[in-house]
């Protein structure tokens, strides 16, 4: 009896059972209302705003707003209806169940292909057992690059001098950027650092950096500064024309008071060496080029260092050619170790002394001469009047 | 007494009309001429100490070659001057003239008409002795062994000290004066030496007196 019992009450729960699937499976006022306490809890770009062109992801975060029963999704997508933030991943095409509380992450590939400006794409979720959950969003595209600011330079760059430049790298855009990358290059340049990591740089912060530059030549000095946003690698670069001029603060060593002396066959120029510039000349040094052939004891002079209005004397020795005119060369070091050299020309000559006793002795000469004409007068005369 | 040295001074006529009768000797003369050397070595140490000492920073221990050169130069000069120069062209032109006697008679009254340079020498070493303190004498660098040229102007710039220009002003006026007493004795001496007149035996010594004048001006005008 009570088998013939069991047997009808299991067929009875079966069948209640596959009624309840079958009626879940359509709209009804509970699902529906259970439908209608889901949310779109978060909404997140990476990058937050893009470049166009940028390549990213947009994460939907869906929470299930009911206590007490799951809902059941089985579609959701993103669009734009004018394609500027196109989805460039798949849709989500199966079902999944939120459970009560729950929340659920939807992430898209998109690339932005507008131009700058706000946009509102669509994130929307189909429910199994209600309508579809609708959730306008905004993003934006903006193609405003990092901005690089020489903000300290030299007055003037010099060959082979190596100058401090204070570069400064500022975001204006409206998301952070990531990997912030410094590159100083250009034809003869020597930059040290080359390249300078900066790492992140929250929007509207900047980041001030010191370069020290060392051209060779007039050129054209490049600044490149790499970032990401996002996963998408972008570079500003800056240009900064090198060229050559005076530097107003430099050490300015001024020759003067010059003489010059001979003495067997070598020549001795003397002088003062005197710091005009703001800055101090340091191993200061003189010697002689060619044609002058630089001589001992003072082939070379070290005067020292020499600080602003300081003047120190020298002297250098050589021989050469009188007459001819011959390179005095001065060489320094910056603070830097730069050498800076500059020549003077001196024209040398036997001073006026010297050439006086270059003529022919004119007394002596006159003297030998009347002796001698005394001599011979004398014996003439003499052998005249004894012939008499 | 006609043979002393007064006598040649002050009649050298009569000193050689004396000496004339007398053999041939070159002992006197010969002692008059190594007196002139001695004494031409003894300037010549001093001017040669100024080379030595331009030249001491390219070979030390030069000094004493130089000035053991310049002296035994001076002595042998003079000796050689005195054979070929003064006795030899005095001779050869004499011969011009028919003169007569020997080369060795020639030769001894050369030596002693050498005399008065000696003392003119002499002077020269004294005024020598004052004046090289006050040349400033340039030095040579080891530099200059490499270059012919730094030594030439050296020894120009040494030549050209004022004090070296002096010296030798003076100098060569004192050594043409004296010279010129030497070729008066020669004159009389060569008269009777080669039995020549007066004015033959002016015009024989005359010629290389003048010729060496000529020199030594040519010489003072180059350095």
């Amino acid at each position: 009896m009570k088998k013939t019992l069991i047997i009808p009450i299991i067929a009875l729960c079966l069948f209640l059972g596959t009624m309840t699937i079958a009626a879940s499976a359509y709209g009804t006022p509970e699902s529906i209302v259970a439908a209608g306490k889901v949310y779109v809890s978060s909404v997140t770009y990476d990058p937050a705003v893009f470049f166009t062109g940028d390549v990213g992801t947009v994460t939907f975060d869906v929470t299930n707003g009911n206590t007490d029963q799951g809902v059941v999704v089985n579609h959701a997508t993103f669009s734009d209806i004018d394609n500027n933030i196109k989805l460039i991943s798949g849709s989500y095409d199966y079902s999944s169940n939120i459970g009560p509380g729950k929340t659920q992450t939807f992430t898209f590939s998109v690339e932005a292909d507008g131009r700058d400006g706000t946009y509102y794409p669509t994130f929307s979720l189909s429910f199994r057992d209600a309508d579809n959950l609708w959730y306008k969003t905004m993003v934006q595209i903006d193609n405003t690059p990092l901005v690089v600011t020489i903000l300290d330079k030299p007055d003037a760059f010099t060959q082979g001098r190596k100058k401090t430049m204070n570069v400064q790298v500022a975001n204006p855009r409206k998301n952070d950027v990531y990997s912030v990358l410094l590159e100083i290059s250009g034809t003869g340049i020597t930059s040290t650092p080359s390249k300078i990591f900066i790492g992140e740089l929250g929007w509207g912060a900047n980041k001030t950096v010191n370069v020290a530059i060392t051209p060779d030549q007039p050129t054209t000095l490049v600044t490149t500064v790499h970032y990401a946003n996002g996963d998408n690698i972008h570079k500003v670069t800056t240009d900064l024309p090198i060229v050559f001029g005076t530097d107003k603060k430099q050490a300015n060593p001024v020759v003067s008071n010059i003489q010059i002396k001979s003495d067997a066959g070598i020549y001795h120029v003397t002088g003062d060496v005197t710091n005009a510039g703001l800055e101090t000349a340091n191993a200061v040094m003189v010697t002689t080029l060619p044609p002058a052939i630089p001589q001992d004891p003072y082939r070379t002079y070290v005067v020292g260092a020499l600080k602003p209005d300081d003047f120190g004397s020298f002297e250098v020795t050589f021989s050469g050619e009188n007459g001819t005119s011959i390179p005095l060369q001065l060489l320094y070091k910056d603070a830097d170790g730069n050498i800076i050299t500059s020549t003077y020309d001196v024209k040398v000559s036997i001073p006026a002394n010297n050439s006086q006793t270059n003529g022919l002795p004119l007394l002596p000469i006159l003297a030998v001469v009347i002796i001698l004409a005394v001599f011979v007068g004398g014996w003439a005369f003499y052998l005249r009047r004894n012939k008499k | 007494m006609r043979h002393s040295f007064a006598y040649l001074f002050l009649t050298p006529d009569a000193f050689f009309q004396d000496l004339i009768t007398k053999k041939e000797s070159l002992r006197r003369p010969a002692m008059i001429i190594l007196a002139a050397g001695i004494a031409a070595g003894a300037y010549a140490c001093l001017v040669g100490g100024l080379t030595a000492t331009m030249m001491a920073g390219i070979m030390p221990g030069m000094e004493t070659i130089i000035v053991l050169s310049a002296f035994f130069g001076a002595l042998l000069f003079t000796v050689i001057l005195w054979v070929l120069w003064w006795s030899g062209v005095t001779f050869a032109i004499s011969t011009v003239f028919k003169g007569k006697g020997s080369f060795k008679r020639t030769m001894e009254i050369v030596g002693y008409g050498y005399l008065p340079q000696v003392v003119g020498i002499i002077i020269n070493a004294i005024v020598a002795y004052l004046y090289i303190p006050k040349v400033k004498v340039p030095t040579l660098s080891t530099a200059a062994i490499q270059d012919p040229q730094l030594i030439q102007e050296a020894t120009r710039a040494l030549m050209h000290d004022p004090a070296m220009m002096a010296l030798i002003q003076i100098t060569s006026i004192i050594s043409i004066v004296f010279l010129v007493l030497s070729a008066n004795i020669w004159i009389f001496g060569l008269k009777h030496a080669r039995m020549l007149s007066l004015r033959d035996a002016a015009i024989c010594v005359s010629v290389p007196v003048v010729g060496y004048s000529i020199y030594y001006l040519y010489m003072m005008t180059v350095i």
